[in-house]
């Protein structure tokens, strides 16, 4: 299976719904993985996890050693941090990563510095992205992934992806003290922070004039039909508990029938659940909307007038990192490339493009003003005590699963 | 390649009995040779990419999964099914059923005249009617869904016409309800009851229909007595060909569709997707085929006796 065709046919419909619509077009792809990558990546781990209980195929993390012997001495995780002689990458580098999610110019600069063919391929939503990634068990043939950070403990447990090499990160210490030690990875040994947003609310200001403040205003029977709430379980339930002034990450039963409940009280005045905030706002079918920090940015030119608050009642911070499976097959060249976007220049170009503040403290200097001083993107220093990261549920998942469905069907 | 063996003359008695038997046995097993290699290749396809992924769901659906989400398949059993008969999953089951019966039912209503007159009145242009019918399929089936959203939306095109001729003041809301749903389901299915209603009536002997107004039979009464009746498998076909996929349909009521019209097909990808519990997604799914297959074999047991009674 070759994945960069996969990847060109997700770009090449992606390409073809952007000139018909003629903006970006947000996460609207489970669609599209249908179309495409779908009927492959959908089955192979169901095959796998059949197959695996008859073969036992070798595990991946004794592959990485035969895909590539040369790497043996720099491997090492526990090397010192010390920046090591850099080895040569390896001639070429397959990335996987967010559509329209990285600086313009990234990859041709760091195709020109290290002399390395960079193969990009871009994913439409995470779902699509981490079944591709899991179907093989050790990353599908790519060297640089970028999950969400809250999906990287069970990628570690599976032994999808394998530590870095931070001998090959000295830009790691780029990162501001809040990043140096995250709860889903300390010591960032297995991933890199890439970009981190916040979730909250975002209006039309010239359909709403006020200044809303609180989730409630989700609630409002005065938009009736003009409300839309992110498809998306966790932030969904976490807007409720957030009203409730209860745990986003809760595992206790009676907690989540209260969430549940206010949620279905919302149900009958939203327009719709779906991740697509942008859609929905730009195309004024929805004067408020539960949305993504990033994703309000890409909003301006069509609706100038949008704003986006923090909710007073906490919000949730999610964000993104850089990862290297642990079948890729150039390494050296996956950890270079990590390095290479944790520079403080490189960094401040991808947030200048794209719109997500990074946790690069000394990117900051880089960074357009414009987007320092919009507390969209970037919200007072005050506000981030107030929000609160998504963990890994694993089994109690289903408590939500469940009653969302309930509340959806 | 059988034929030469099949057509030669066959010693009757005192000649080579031992040839004989070899021989008649030696077409025989041509014969049956010929047959399986004419019927291997679409067995060999149904297996490997129908019954043995069937299966696999199957198996699945039987199972359990860990924490992670990894399918486990030590404890096979049918707590998934017991599961998936909860009563809160009932208004996601009758949504996907009724906007399949809708869309079914719409599919024919719009699908037969236009079948009829291609059949009648197309003439020589018949074929290039027909490849109209199909012109959409050349276009993506996501891309066809997208440019709905386009036209259906508040600031869409429909809206534009309306409100730029002064017909209303404010955008009328057509996306994300169950209009929205049943159009797109429509416009994506009426192909697939066109081309067998075309089928059948083009094949209708046109004399019968002479012959019943010859008898008196008014226009009316030669289509409900000697056309419809006559037509009827197409009129089947068409049903099975729309209402099948429209059940399962995930595309059109997830892009088309609002907070109020989840179908059965959106819980399964839930499952699948950000719930991670494969077995119980493949259960649902399960249930969501079975159900669709009785349906149509009572539909059809119901319409045989029906109509050959």
């Amino acid at each position: 299976m070759n994945e960069r065709h996969d990847g060109s046919g997700i770009d090449l419909d992606r390409a073809l719904i952007q000139a018909l619509v003629d903006r970006r077009l947000s996460r609207r792809q489970l669609l599209e993985a249908i179309a495409t990558v779908g009927p492959v990546a959908a089955l192979a781990p169901i095959l796998a996890a059949c197959a695996g209980a008859a073969t036992a195929s070798p595990s991946p993390s004794t592959a990485v050693p035969s895909t590539a012997p040369s790497v043996g001495a720099a491997a090492s995780p526990s090397a010192s941090p010390e920046p090591t002689p850099v080895p040569t990458p390896e001639g070429e580098l397959n990335v996987y990563n967010w559509d329209a999610y990285i600086g313009e110019k990234t990859q041709a600069e760091f195709e020109a510095k290290y002399k390395v063919k960079v193969h990009y391929t871009k994913f439409p939503d995470a779902e699509t992205a981490l079944a591709k990634i899991r179907s093989d068990g050790k990353g599908a043939g790519f060297d640089v992934f970028y999950p969400t950070s809250v999906d990287v403990p069970a990628l570690v447990a599976d032994k999808v992806i394998q530590p870095l090499n931070l001998g090959l990160i000295p830009n790691a210490t780029n990162l501001g003290a809040q990043w140096q030690n995250p709860g889903y990875d300390p010591g960032n040994v297995n991933s890199m922070p890439y970009m981190w947003w916040t979730t909250g609310i975002c209006w039309d200001g010239d359909k709403i004039k006020d200044d809303l403040t609180s989730w409630e205003s989700l609630w409002n029977p005065a938009y009736k039909g003009k409300i839309l709430m992110l498809d998306d379980i966790r932030e969904a339930f976490a807007v409720a508990a957030f009203r409730l002034k209860l745990d986003p990450n809760t595992k206790s039963e009676a907690d989540l029938d209260k969430m549940v409940a206010l949620l279905e009280e919302q149900k009958p005045l939203l327009r719709d659940y779906d991740t697509d905030d942008i859609g929905f706002m730009t195309s004024k079918s929805v004067v408020i909307a539960h949305a993504w920090s990033g994703d309000v940015y890409q909003m301006y030119d069509d609706v100038p007038n949008v704003k986006y608050v923090i909710p007073e009642e906490g919000a949730v911070r999610g964000s993104d990192t850089m990862v290297v499976p642990s079948g890729a097959p150039h390494p050296i060249a996956a950890n270079l490339w990590i390095d290479f976007n944790l520079d403080a220049k490189v960094s401040a170009a991808n947030t200048n493009f794209i719109g997500y503040m990074g946790p690069n403290a000394a990117a900051m200097e880089f960074i357009k003003k414009e987007i320092l001083e919009d507390p969209t993107v970037n919200p007072d220093i005050a506000l981030l005590d107030k929000l609160v990261e998504l963990l890994d549920l694993g089994a109690d998942l289903d408590k939500y699963t469940q009653r969302w469905n309930a509340l959806k069907a | 390649m059988a034929s030469t063996t099949t057509t030669a003359p066959r010693p009757v008695a005192g000649g080579e009995p031992l040839l004989v038997v070899s021989r008649s046995w030696r077409s025989r097993v041509a014969a049956r040779l010929g047959a399986v290699v004419l019927v291997a290749p679409g067995v060999l396809w149904l297996t490997a990419f129908f019954l043995v992924p069937l299966a696999i769901i199957f198996v699945v659906s039987l199972g359990t999964k860990d924490a992670a989400g990894h399918i486990v398949l030590d404890h096979l059993g049918l707590q998934n099914y017991a599961q998936a008969t909860r009563p809160e999953y009932l208004p996601a089951f009758a949504n996907s059923l009724r906007y399949a019966l809708i869309t079914t039912i719409l599919s024919i209503a719009i699908g037969y005249p236009i079948a009829y007159w291609i059949s009648r009145y197309g003439g020589r242009h018949k074929i290039l009617l027909l490849i109209l019918v199909m012109l959409p399929f050349w276009t993506s089936y996501l891309i066809r869904t997208y440019a709905w959203m386009i036209i259906l939306r508040d600031n869409g095109v429909l809206n534009g016409i309306l409100q730029g001729t002064g017909l209303t003041s404010e955008p009328l809301i057509l996306l994300n309800t169950d209009v929205s749903v049943i159009l797109g389901m429509t416009y994506g299915f009426l192909p697939f009851a066109i081309l067998p209603l075309f089928v059948s009536i083009d094949r209708l002997d046109e004399h019968l229909v002479q012959a019943a107004r010859d008898l008196y039979a008014s226009g009316r009464g030669a289509f409900l007595h000697v056309t419809l009746p006559l037509t009827m498998p197409g009129v089947i076909a068409a049903a099975l060909l729309t209402f099948i996929p429209a059940i399962g349909d995930y595309v059109t009521p997830d892009l088309l569709g609002g907070a109020q019209t989840t179908t059965a097909a959106k819980i399964v990808q839930v499952l699948f997707t950000s719930g991670r519990d494969w077995p119980y997604g493949s259960a649902l799914g399960f249930i969501l085929m079975i159900v669709t297959l009785g349906g149509t074999l009572l539909a059809l047991r119901f319409l045989r006796r029906e109509l050959f009674a």
